[in-house]
């Protein structure tokens, strides 16, 4: 068991020197391990360079390399899955010091990581928009009718405008007089087999938010409403349903004659 | 039902603002035919889709007549809308950048 340890801390660690115990069946044993070191830890870095990519981009790629290595030293992988690797990357980004003068970096790392999670979130079937038009016949139970809505569908709130940040960096000319000053309220989900990233008022969050945890829909308009007084139900109901993104309905039960 | 304020919905409020939903979702499949995506022509936050690189969302363009964000216009009539950001003056069937 010590020695496992003293591996995997020795793996992640370059100042580590050298497990003891270890043999080579070619070469020195210090120099094979640098290589085996060198390896796994390029190959963790990959993975997270592939995952935030336009967190790469802001930082540049020697920064992203020192950040990265930092981070796995802290918090190695705890499952074989390289997608999901690096969830707490962002929040390490948070209070990674030297970082401390893109102060939008962690949440655009936090969208980063949304984008990947829808694109690997569960297949779910979207409701016939008949089955929807089929609710309005009984408009009394529409408030307490409740959506269910796609795995993939995520929301992010950032005083930092990251949704056009990110938006700038899927191409490659970045657009003039971004404004990252701003508060934006960000709704990612997965259309088919595309993510993708809407800039979007608060209330959508707060109302997709309600949502997602349980409530109703009259409810959950209410509670958008009070986040945001030009919250506009009919545009959020139509970003979801022409997204796929309401995957099944669960009416209360006096709908039923 | 008594002391609450007017910030909520109604059951009618509820069946319009999803009866409209359905009917934006249903308009893409009747309008290929005879209507066409033109740029530059909608007003501020007023465009049906694609503003800015990336985020493709209706009601995003920051300014009017935004060179990079559309409207579904009928089919004919693009060329024709009046465009205060565009070279030739009007409304353009593919993204451009604004004037200078």
């Amino acid at each position: 068991m010590r020695l496992q340890e003293a591996f995997s801390a020795a793996v992640l660690d370059s100042q580590q020197p050298c497990p003891r115990g270890l043999v080579s069946r070619n070469g020195h044993v210090e120099s094979r391990f640098a290589v085996y070191r060198n390896n796994v830890q390029k190959g963790l870095i990959n993975a997270l360079a592939f995952s935030y990519p336009v967190v790469a981009r802001l930082v540049g790629e020697y920064f992203f390399q020192e950040m990265a290595r930092l981070f796995i030293k802290k918090s190695p992988p705890d499952s074989p899955i390289m997608s999901t690797y690096g969830v707490r990357f962002a929040d390490f980004i948070g209070d990674f010091e030297p970082a401390r003068s893109l102060p939008y970096l962690a949440d655009t790392a936090r969208l980063e990581r949304l984008c990947v999670a829808a694109y690997h979130a569960a297949d779910a079937w979207a409701v016939d928009p008949q089955v929807l038009a089929r609710m309005l016949k009984v408009p009394e139970s529409l408030g307490q009718l409740h959506l269910q809505l796609h795995p993939g569908v995520a929301t992010l709130d950032s005083p930092y405008a990251v949704a056009d940040l990110w938006a700038a960096h899927q191409n490659e000319e970045l657009s003039q007089g971004l404004d990252l000053s701003l508060p934006q309220s960000t709704v990612v989900l997965r259309y088919g087999l595309s993510v993708e990233v809407f800039a979007v008022r608060p209330g959508y969050t707060a109302f997709i938010r309600h949502l997602q945890s349980g409530h109703a829909l009259g409810p959950a308009a209410e509670h958008a409403l009070h986040v945001d007084p030009y919250f506009d139900l009919s545009q959020a109901l139509a970003l979801l349903i022409t997204h796929d993104a309401i995957t099944d309905l669960s009416p209360a039960p006096e709908i039923s004659p | 039902m008594n002391n609450k304020t007017t910030r909520t919905f109604s059951a009618a409020a509820l069946a319009l603002a999803l009866g409209s939903a359905l009917t934006v979702a249903a308009l893409p499949a009747q309008a290929a035919g005879d209507m066409e995506k033109c740029f530059g022509v909608a007003l501020k936050g007023q465009n049906d889709c694609a503003a800015g690189a990336g985020t493709t969302c209706a009601g995003t363009s920051k300014t009017d007549y935004q060179g990079d964000a559309w409207k579904l216009v009928p089919k004919g009539t693009c060329d024709k809308t009046a465009s205060h950001t565009s070279s030739t003056g009007f409304g353009q069937l593919a993204a451009f950048t604004a004037k200078s």
